[in-house]
């Protein structure tokens, strides 16, 4: 019995030494240990993010593309505001309606009475003149200062890009962002996202309990600055860019104009376009939406997002192909059998240049017919699989359906049909032609650029650099210069076709005699003393509209450089639904290259004539009865 | 002739009446400090966690005034009837629209009464009636643990382990496994009874095993070459173990001494391996993911400073920055409730903002109160004739003990992260009602220590 009632001192001795324990451990996490003090300052302070300016984007004389404006948020503390405060007025002044206001200050409220929350954010400046001198009569309103892009020059919409509020993709795929940032979505704001960001800085402030700031946490020993982004310079032409985009007026389509000698892009231009200022600040979400809803898609960039098929200008590709093969010689003649595939009323093409200059289609059918089906195989079909993967080596080496390297978001490539492509994936994939199911008579379109080949403006554009440079290019880009760093090594390389510089003279001589000689296909490009050498182009065009297959007016193409013998630009065009390429689109590549080597317009009479032109409307082919 | 109440009056222990209501009034000044509003300074407010404290406090003072006019030996009769209406509420909440993914509360607007905290208070009387109607029995302290030796147990003692085991599952099934563990606390008045101190023993192994299976169960390791589970390397190491206690017998012991050891060996080594078992299947059947993080911060099994272990981490930032004297009254930047760095901190992280405003000189001064109401409560149960008061003197105790343990070892990381008030400290009406009626009822009880003679 003794032996139980000891018991208790043993309880009683546990009643004391767990709390005895506790002491200790307090004592040391209270008094001697500082490493929680120093978690609660972390935990406790408020970090103030002050944002940097973005980096400022130039053209390449530095003219100032992309600049940056003070906007202005407007904040609340709803514990500061006056009770006999005018609502109605207040959400009048800032120019939201009333339902906007209240609900912005339930939002505000539920949050913190103490604490500031947002308003209304992003107002211009010169909206804010308007409010400023207003603002004092609402205590517990007030403005932060933020900046926004301003484009000085409202051009090369499609270029630049524009900048929205992240994503909670971009939050995950990169901790830098938080809710609300900005970031760019498309263009050269997104390519040099990171470039053109710069560095946040932070400021630390201690909060008292009620969550208010007191003082500045370690006398701002943690606190960084905000850095600036770098500046870029762009490859663009201002100049070049603003012409273009006038002579685009009213006319759906695209224009790329590079530099052969280094692969830059001295123009992009896809038309109809926008003025970039509208997707910035407070209006972005109904200028996008409105911009959206435009059929004749503005926001999208033809240039470098869309395919076309390449018409005609894909002959200058198929009669090099047949040169460096050996399959012809520059004297080779092809009658013009128009029962095979159409062709217009012409002399006999005696000769590569006289095809080029030409333009005979059934020329190119047997031209390319030779690619193709080189005997190398009793079997017409097994000859063919052979030929046709031949063919398409050499035009991706061309550059085409190949990444180009561009420094440019979501750029879509042409499409280069290969032998793998016929047998398995054509007409369907589901009832393809099979192996050796296909010959050249199956897919002979291709060779005036019909079948299935897809091309994008800017690999047309970098084809005409390809014929400027006989045979090499420089991948196209944007970039020119970035402060403090350098631009990729990868824009430097020559890249080289497969094609020798030899077997590009008939065909350059055969582009010069397109503009320059009576019975070529684009005398309306020529411009004395340019000695300009292009091709012209017209890309079939259907469409399904209202469930039925309407043939649509062809676009009309045109790729073109000059001058002739020390290349200096290189350009392509495509104009929707125009018709034939010499029409339109061989004026407006030459006098975008007129302009571009002489900086003047000497037929004013052309210029006008292609101002004045409206192409908009979509037109549908009178059906022939 | 003084009249009975006058003489009742006289016997009150005034000095738990004071510890009382010190450790109350301290509660509501840190929980109206902990949820300060300035839009609400009243400090009166119904609407305020402050506020509806007072009304409880009140509540509970108007109890215990009832507690106090009624005679004890009619809370001993009514034992098991309020046992029995409590444990019938306890199987109403079960019918409840699930609060938070468990059944536990009966709600009237913003109030609401949680069954299991005054399950407690039934369980505490039932024990004590039962307990002190079965006479002293010398238990035999059994040589060693072994089956029959725990058969015996629960057959003697099966209306003990009814008596605590149905609100122990009735609790689980809401489930609620902080009150489980508090009722655990009982151990604490069964040892004090005389029941054999191998239990305590059996329970600290059952302890130590059960720790190590929960950190070493869904881990793996090779041994020879062969890869096991974890389970399987307890089971291993036992039966290593039972091969080496076997060699040491048979080394060590007389021959006719061996047969009762190699018993109980084996008995352990049986009840051990399934006890292994029971433990892991308990730990992924019952437990929720939380509750298992919980355990698995604390055994150390994952380390996430501010991800999972967010709560506690915060929690002991609040209670390490309060330094040696404290931020001051009102001044908590991390346990208040308008920056919310802490969670709860009116509730199970109470002790933070208490810790936080006044430093190692507070929080030290609270846990030698605790220490010191604790202390109280024994002497109180020592000094009684009466077995039935003793008895739930020192129920009232453990629950006190492990209400205290577990919340203040939570704050200060020394116990695993499970939702349990401070008694008498934190907001919560159930929980002020229960700890009040179990010190209101001791109090009443001891206070007619000299007239009650059994
Ligand atoms: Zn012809």
């Amino acid at each position: 019995m003794k032996n139980i009632d000891n018991r208790k001192y043993i309880i009683a001795l546990i009643f004391i030494l767990i709390p005895l324990i506790f002491v200790i451990r307090l004592f040391f996490m209270q008094v001697v240990d500082d490493k929680w003090k120093e978690r609660a300052a972390q935990i406790s302070e408020n970090k103030v993010i002050t944002y940097p300016a973005r980096g400022i984007v130039y053209d390449r004389n530095k003219i100032k593309l992309i600049s940056n404006e003070v906007y202005y948020d407007i904040r609340v503390i709803p514990n500061q505001m006056s009770e006999d405060m005018d609502s109605f007025a207040f959400a009048k002044l800032i120019d939201i309606s009333i339902e906007d206001y209240e609900r912005q200050m339930n939002k505000a409220r539920d949050y913190s009475y103490r604490k500031s929350s947002e308003m209304v954010k992003q107002i211009p400046p010169d909206e804010f003149a308007d409010i400023a001198p207003e603002l004092y009569k609402y205590p517990g309103f007030y403005e932060v200062e933020r900046t926004l892009r301003i484009y000085p020059n409202p051009i090369a919409a499609h270029v630049l890009g524009y900048m929205s509020e992240v994503d909670s993709t971009n939050i995950k795929a990169d901790p830098y962002y938080k809710s609300g940032d900005l970031i760019g979505k498309s263009g050269i704001e997104k390519s040099y996202e990171k470039v053109l960001r710069g560095k946040k800085g932070v400021k630390y402030y201690l909060q008292d309990a009620i969550g208010v700031e007191t003082d500045r946490y370690e006398n701002g020993k943690y606190d960084t600055l905000a850095e600036q982004g770098s500046s870029i310079t762009l490859t663009i032409d201002a100049e070049l860019q603003k012409y273009g985009e006038r002579l685009m007026q009213n006319k759906r389509g695209s224009v790329v104009v590079l530099e052969p000698s280094s692969g830059e892009i001295l123009t992009m231009i896809s038309s109809p376009t926008y003025d970039p200022n509208l997707l910035v600040g407070r209006r972005l979400g109904q200028n996008y939406g409105e911009l959206m809803k435009d059929t004749t898609l503005p926001l999208q960039n033809r240039s470098a997002n869309s395919t076309y098929p390449p018409g005609s200008t894909f002959k200058l590709l198929m009669a090099l192909i047949a040169l460096q093969e050996g399959v012809i010689t520059e004297e080779a003649s092809f009658p013009c059998t128009k029962s095979l595939v159409g062709c217009h009323n012409h002399p006999t093409a005696r000769g590569v240049s006289d095809g080029v200059k030409m333009s005979c289609n059934p020329y190119f059918y047997y031209l390319t017919r030779k690619i193709i089906q080189q005997g190398k195989h009793k079997s017409h079909f097994v000859d063919a699989a052979e030929g046709l993967d031949i063919w398409a080596k050499y035009l991706k080496s061309f550059g085409l359906g190949v990444d180009l390297k561009t420094d440019f978001p979501a750029i879509r490539y042409g499409f280069v049909p290969n032998t793998n492509f016929y047998d398995n994936e054509f007409p369907s994939k589901s009832n393809p032609y099979g192996k050796y199911g296909w010959a050249y008579s199956t897919i002979y379109s291709n060779s005036i650029g019909q079948g299935e080949v897809l091309v994008s403006p800017l690999e047309m554009a970098n084809i005409a650099a390809i014929m400027a440079n006989r045979g090499h290019f420089y991948y196209p880009h944007f970039i020119k210069e970035i402060e403090g760093q350098d631009i990729p090594d990868i824009y430097t390389i020559k890249q080289k076709t497969m094609v020798e510089p030899e077997n590009f003279e008939p065909v350059i001589d055969g582009m010069w005699r397109v503009v320059h000689e009576p019975g070529g296909t684009a005398r309306r490009a020529r411009v004395d003393s340019l000695n300009i050498c292009g091709k012209t182009g017209t890309a079939e065009n259907f469409k399904i509209i209202n469930g039925k297959r309407e043939q649509l007016v062809d676009h009309s193409i045109f790729i073109a450089f000059a001058p002739k013998d020390d290349p200096k630009i290189a350009v392509s065009v495509y104009i929707e639904n125009s018709g034939f390429g010499g029409t339109w689109a061989a004026p407006i590549a030459s006098l975008l290259i007129e302009k571009y080597l002489t900086g003047a317009i000497a037929d004013t009479n052309k210029e006008n004539r292609i101002l004045e032109a409206d192409l908009m409307p979509i037109k549908v082919v009178p059906k022939k009865k | 002739m003084r009249g009975k109440e006058d003489k009742i009056l006289a016997d009150i222990d005034w000095a738990l009446v004071g510890l009382y209501l010190l450790l109350v009034i301290m509660g509501i000044s840190n929980i109206y400090s902990s949820v300060y509003d300035p839009m609400k300074p009243d400090l009166f407010d119904l609407s305020t966690e402050h506020g509806k404290q007072i009304m409880w406090v009140g509540i509970a003072l108007f109890l215990g005034v009832i507690v106090m006019i009624i005679d004890g030996s009619l809370i001993r009769k009514l034992s098991f009837w309020v046992y029995g209406v409590l444990m019938l509420l306890l199987v109403a909440v079960l019918f409840t629209e699930p609060i938070n993914g468990a059944r536990s509360w009966f709600g009237w607007g913003s109030f609401g009464v949680q069954p299991s905290e005054l399950a407690k208070l039934g369980a505490c009387l039932a024990l004590s009636a039962h307990l002190s109607n079965i006479p002293i029995t010398k238990n035999k302290l059994a040589p060693s643990i072994s089956i029959s030796y725990l058969v015996q147990l629960v057959s003697s003692n099966w209306k003990t382990i009814a008596i605590l085991g149905i609100p122990c599952v009735l609790v689980l099934l809401q489930p609620d496994a902080g009150t489980f563990i508090v009722f655990t606390s009982f151990i604490l008045v069964l040892y004090r009874e005389g029941y054999a101190g191998n239990i305590l023993l059996f329970l600290l192994v059952a302890v130590i095993i059960a720790v190590i299976t929960l950190i070493v169960a869904d881990s793996s390791f090779i041994f020879l070459k062969i890869k096991m589970s974890g389970k399987f390397g307890i089971v291993l190491a036992l039966l290593i173990m039972g091969l080496v206690f076997y060699l040491l017998i048979r080394q060590f012991v007389l021959k006719r001494n061996r047969p009762p050891l190699y018993r109980a060996m084996i008995g352990s080594l049986i009840v051990s391996i399934l006890f292994v078992n029971f433990v892991e299947w308990g730990y992924s059947t019952f437990l929720d993911d939380h509750q298992k993080e919980r355990i698995d911060l604390l055994l150390g099994k994952i380390e996430d400073p501010d991800g999972k272990g967010y709560n506690i981490n915060r929690a002991k930032a609040a209670i390490g920055s309060g330094g040696f004297a404290g931020k001051g009254y009102q001044q908590a930047t991390l346990a208040n409730a308008s920056q919310k760095h802490v969670p709860m901190q009116s509730t199970d992280f109470i002790f933070c903002t208490w810790s936080e405003e006044r430093g190692f000189l507070g929080s030290a001064f609270l846990v030698i109160l605790y220490s010191i109401l604790l202390i109280k409560i024994v002497s109180v149960a020592e000094r009684q004739r009466s077995r039935y008061t003793r008895i739930f003197a020192y129920c009232v105790a453990g629950i006190f003990f492990y209400h205290f343990m577990i919340n203040v070892g939570m704050g200060i990381g020394l116990a695993p992260v499970i939702g349990i008030p401070l008694p008498l400290f934190s907001y919560g009406g159930s929980s002020v009602l229960t700890f009040s009626l179990l010190l209101f009822i001791l109090i009443k009880l001891d206070s007619e220590r000299k007239v009650v003679l059994q």
